[in-house]
């Protein structure tokens, strides 16, 4: 099963590499003062969070949800469904509630569900994930401040660092990476 | 808590701890016994019930999330003089074996049908993803085609 | 007749009650014999006298059921038997399980595939003799010879007079065994027996009532939960209340001297409670891991036991082209979906249990001994189980609930979670077969050596008393399905013995599906070697006795319904594999194809002969069961232990067929003799050997380890 898997995501892989282009985001949307070095720097930060198996997990370039730091294939055959929040009678909220759930230890937190295909990340590189953040046909239509807010504030987001027993968190601090994030955006959000 | 809610389209006030999980609501405090405990992690099925027309397994569903919410449990799905389609379908593929997963899978094919009214083999194999030891889905997949069946007929 | 003792007596108000006393019991040796291969209608039970049927003043008929249903549709099947005999319409006779206090009370278990079978007869004699009492008490009624008395319509008629149930029940003034011996029906006399009717209990299981373990409950019932040791071989020291006993709902902290437990309101105040109990274990020296396991169940360890032997195999073997091969299994948990548990209410007078178990009398035998009861006092009310598997023939939490009760004055309702399933359950253990063959010039077996090593499965269980062991020699659970089925000159078949430092037990089938899976997947390399077709090698090897008459016609029965040798689609392939248990010989089918590295299986062709068929639906049910069940095992299930613990401990993880996995099942019913045999489990047989030879034949690999992996998975 795991090698099916990885077959496909080298298929993935080779696909979305052929993509050259990207929407760039409007040219005043990028602040134009600020320190590169700087940016890539923060930008390497956020990409250990965002590589993170565990908030890859959640944001895959084709229609299933993984688990675990192994990312296995979330268990029952658990697919995206049309509004990324599951099938007609495999909701994500058939388990999964706006918090982690004490006694079966399913986790849950606001909204939970797949980040749309878009947001996708397995397979790309780290410059094809900085790009796609600041791409507004893939984030959601989501202007810097947006994305800014949607990496420090969304509680689906933040949820990675209260994840529930038993669940590990991304390696850099939930503090860092808030840090990160507005560092990289103030710097330019450079992609490489 | 004070949680008020429909179940069974029966309006409902409990005192209850909020996290308890909805199934010992529904069966202990309500004594509503269909609704079945299997795994307590979500993985089984066997208390799967509706809230608000999603199947829901409730083991996993702390009770204070039901706070106005209707709930529906395999006990309102026949009434005095018949089945609900599922059900029937259920009976006529003669499907029990023990029978204790089963009113899990009948309420997850309930939910189902009523956004799916005619599923292709995909969409039964993704959605109904419930356990049954007894190994009875060769004849769940049959019921579940028959009561779609059944349910066309009904509206025609 | 003259074996047996009818015992009658009335009872104030409820009408009548029939009961049966066995003067002889069945030598143990037959007994043992019941569980090994040659099963034949013997029903043996207590005997003093039991009551089976009850007939009340509203004209039911009550037959007290001394097995349990747990799926496999018996109660249906004990009314049909019933009925037949009784020459009352089927629905009108309530079948319930019987109590202890109340009885019958099997002296066995509800397992083993022997529940029609052993009742075929009793059931039917007790059935026509009641007949006869009910009919000689109507002419009396009546005043006419009982020679003239018809029963029509749920009456007994004579000219223009009627006498109903309910005016039998309440006018009769004495009950006395019948004065002509009743005459049994034949097989060609049957009406109800046989026939296509739909199980009674299926409408209240899809309309959810309240029927299994879990839903019984008694007025005034609190909530308990049991701390369980965290690890294999640790053992319970002592134990504190910590903060759990000031915790909201919590009744009680319970501390025994072998057990800590809680009493509270509610199952969550009582499950959020426990984690707060401070328990010291007395852990073991090393804990338990698997390769320890492993290094201990393998052939040549432990005690060897001969359990069949013609000609020399092991001389014959020495030398010539030998044929070897090994298989493993793993081990496996049952995964009934119903956790254990029970209901206790104890009372000054004795404890009254509704719990689902398979061993009514030894559930209440080992409660008596833990309170210090008499049996009596002890009443095991048996439930409708979710799902039984073998798992219920080990019920200590009985004792738990009926302590948790004593010690609050109260009922309490107790179950397991599923990780405490998962760690304190018996498992289906891991097994390892070799085998060495020689094929003679013309492609025959010349002779074939089976051996067979696992850990125990009968010997753990409370059926069986260890004085027995030596007299049994071998664990007839584990050898279950080794014995080598064809004809064959020089056959040897030995059961090595080991005994593991973890529990385990039976699970649907015993060893029928690992030795099944090893021998049916040699002999279809055997039949490669000689370059024959796995059809017709098999029934070159089954002469004309009746035992292999019928087993070729299962052969012949499976491979036409499922078009052997016919053309398949691409990438398709068909395995054949079959398989005697409890006399019943079954073969399977299966069709196979690989996606992705994946095995799927597309169909199952199932063809049995089960003798004599009770309900031939029940029959097909238990083969659709089975065929998930033991398909589920083939390509999903496995347990390893780590560090004493079970891994992994959930459903899901512990991966299971699910609806998605099960294929297109076919099953052909065959009914040769006069007397049922049994259904429940042969079918778990030859499932893994037919998807392995199917899996062969399209990578050419031999899969000789449970659960079947192709390359690259």
């Amino acid at each position: 099963m795991k090698t099916s898997y990885f077959v496909m995501l080298l298929f993935l892989s080779v696909a979305v590499v052929s993509l050259t282009a990207w929407d760039k985001p409007e040219k005043d949307d990028l602040p134009t003062t600020g320190d590169p070095t700087k940016s890539r720097a923060a930008l390497g930060a956020m990409l250990k969070v965002l590589k993170h198996q565990r908030c890859m997990n959640c944001h895959p370039t084709d229609d299933r949800p993984r688990q675990g730091d192994d990312a296995h294939a979330h268990l029952f055959n658990v697919q995206r469904g049309t509004d990324n929040k599951g099938l007609a009678a495999m909701r994500c909220v058939a388990c999964h509630q706006t918090e982690n759930n004490k006694q079966s230890n399913v986790p849950g937190a606001p909204h939970w569900q797949l980040a749309p295909k878009s947001m996708g990340w397995m397979g790309l590189s780290d410059e094809q994930i900085a790009a796609n953040l600041i791409d507004k046909s893939k984030n959601g239509n989501r202007s810097l401040d947006q994305l800014m807010e949607h990496m420090t504030r969304d509680p689906l987001v933040q949820w990675a660092w209260q994840p529930g027993e038993g669940r590990t968190v991304p390696p850099v601090s939930q503090k860092d990476f808030h840090e990160a994030v507005r560092t990289w955006i103030e710097n330019g959000a450079v992609i490489k | 808590m004070q949680l008020t809610f429909e179940i069974n389209n029966q309006s409902h006030t409990v005192e209850v701890p909020e996290d308890m999980p909805l199934l010992w609501v529904i069966r202990d405090v309500l004594r509503l016994k269909g609704t079945k405990f299997g795994c307590g992690q979500a993985m089984c099925g066997a208390c799967t019930v509706q809230v608000d027309g999603d199947a829901i397994r409730s083991c996993s569903y702390a009770a204070k999330f039901a706070q106005g919410k209707k709930v529906t449990t395999i006990e309102a799905l026949a009434n005095e003089e018949k089945l609900h389609p599922v059900q029937q379908a259920w009976l006529d593929e003669r499907v029990p074996q023990c029978g204790y997963c089963q009113p899990g899978f009948i309420m997850a094919t309930k939910s189902l049908l009523e956004k799916i009214p005619n599923p292709s083999e995909d969409e039964i194999n993704d959605n109904i993803t419930n356990i049954c030891r007894c190994g009875t889905y060769h004849r769940m997949r049959k019921a579940i085609h028959r009561a779609v069946e059944l349910q066309q007929k009904s509206k025609l | 007749m003259n074996r047996r003792k009818f015992i009658i007596r009335a009872t104030v108000g409820v009408g009548v009650t029939v009961g049966l006393g066995w003067l002889a019991k069945a030598p143990m040796r037959r007994a043992l014999a019941k569980f090994a291969d040659e099963v034949q209608g013997e029903y043996s039970g207590s005997e003093k006298a039991e009551v089976w049927f009850e007939l009340t003043p509203q004209g039911e008929l009550v037959l007290y059921s001394p097995k349990v249903e747990m799926g496999q549709g018996v109660l249906q099947a004990i009314a049909q038997l019933a009925a037949e005999e009784l020459e009352i319409d089927w629905q009108k006779i309530i079948v319930k399980h019987a109590s202890s206090a109340h009885g019958p009370l099997d002296s066995m278990s509800t397992g083993g595939s022997l529940s029609v079978s052993g009742l075929y007869n009793p059931l039917r004699t007790l059935a026509a003799t009641f007949r006869e009492m009910m009919r000689e008490n109507a002419a009396t009624l009546m005043n006419v010879s009982p020679d003239l008395v018809t029963f029509q319509n749920n009456s007994f008629v004579s000219g223009d007079q009627t006498i109903t149930l309910a005016k039998l029940a309440t006018q009769s003034k004495t009950w006395k065994k019948p004065k002509k011996e009743p005459k049994l029906k034949t097989r060609a006399q049957f009406k109800v027996i046989g026939k296509d009717l739909l199980r009674f209990d299926l409408l209240p299981k899809i309309k959810g009532e309240p029927m299994f373990g879990i839903d019984a409950a008694f007025p005034d019932m609190l909530y308990g939960s049991v701390v369980l040791p965290p690890v294999k071989d640790a053992t319970f020291k002592s134990a504190s209340a910590g903060s759990a006993a000031s915790l909201p709902g919590v009744v009680k902290v319970v501390i025994e001297k072998n057990f800590a437990g809680v009493v509270a309101t509610s199952r969550f105040a009582a499950e959020e409670a426990k984690k707060q109990i401070d328990v010291q274990w007395q852990m073991p020296e090393k804990l338990i891991q698997q390769t320890d396991l492993e290094a201990l169940v393998k052939v040549g360890n432990g005690n060897p036991v001969s359990i069949q032997k013609e000609g020399n195999a092991s001389g014959e073997l020495k030398e010539g082209e030998i044929i070897s091969a090994e298989f493993f299994s793993p081990f496996g948990v049952h995964a009934h979906i119903e956790p254990n548990g029970a209901v206790a209410d104890y009372r000054t007078d004795g404890v009254t249990i509704r719990m689902s178990t398979q061993v009514v009398r030894i559930t209440r035998d080992e409660v008596a001994d833990a309170l210090g009861l008499d049996k009596e006092k002890v009443n095991i009310e048996p439930m409708y189980l979710g799902g039984g598997f073998g798992r219920r023939l080990h019920t200590p939490h009985a004792i738990a609930a009926a302590l948790l009760s004593k010690a609050v004055g109260k009922p309490v309702h107790m179950f397991w979670n599923r990780v405490e399933e998962f760690q304190n359950g018996f498992l289906r253990p891991a097994t390892h077969n070799t085998l060495k063959a020689k094929l003679n010039k013309e492609g025959k077996i010349e002779s074939i050596e089976h051996n067979t090593s696992s850990g125990d499965v009968a010997f753990t269980s409370p059926l069986f008393p260890k004085a027995l062991y030596s007299l049994a020699g071998a664990d007839f659970g584990a050898w279950r399905g080794a014995m080598v089925q064809y004809n064959i000159p020089n056959i040897s078949t030995v059961s090595w013995r080991v005994q593991l430092p973890i529990e385990t037990s039976w699970w649907r089938g015993l060893g029928l599906l690992a030795n099944t899976f090893a021998l049916e997947s040699f002999i279809d390399d055997l039949a490669s070697r000689a370059n024959k077709d796995a059809l017709a090698f098999r029934l070159q090897h089954l002469d004309d006795s009746e035992r292999s008459m019928r087993m070729k016609n299962v052969l012949q029965a499976a491979c036409t319904k499922a078009g052997w040798g016919k053309s398949l689609p691409d990438g398709h392939a068909l395995g054949l594999a079959c398989s005697v248990d409890v006399n019943t010989p079954v073969a399977h089918v299966a069709e196979v194809r690989i996606i992705e590295n994946e095995i799927r299986v597309v169909r199952i062709t199932c063809a049995i002969d089960p003798g004599l068929i009770v309900n031939p639906d029940g029959v097909r049910a238990q083969c659709e069961g089975a065929i998930v069940m033991s398909l589920s095992a083939t390509l999903f299930e496995e347990v390893t232990i780590k560090d004493g613990k079970v891994t992994p401990n959930r459903l899901g993880y512990y991966a299971i067929a699910q609806l998605k996995d099960t294929p297109e099942i076919d099953v052909v019913l065959l009914s040769t003799g006069d007397s049922p045999r049994g259904v429940g489990e042969p079918p778990m047989g030859p499932t893994a050997a037919a998807i392995g030879n199917a899996v062969k034949k399209l990578t050419g690999t031999r899969l000789n380890r449970l659960p079947l992996k192709v390359l690259g998975q």
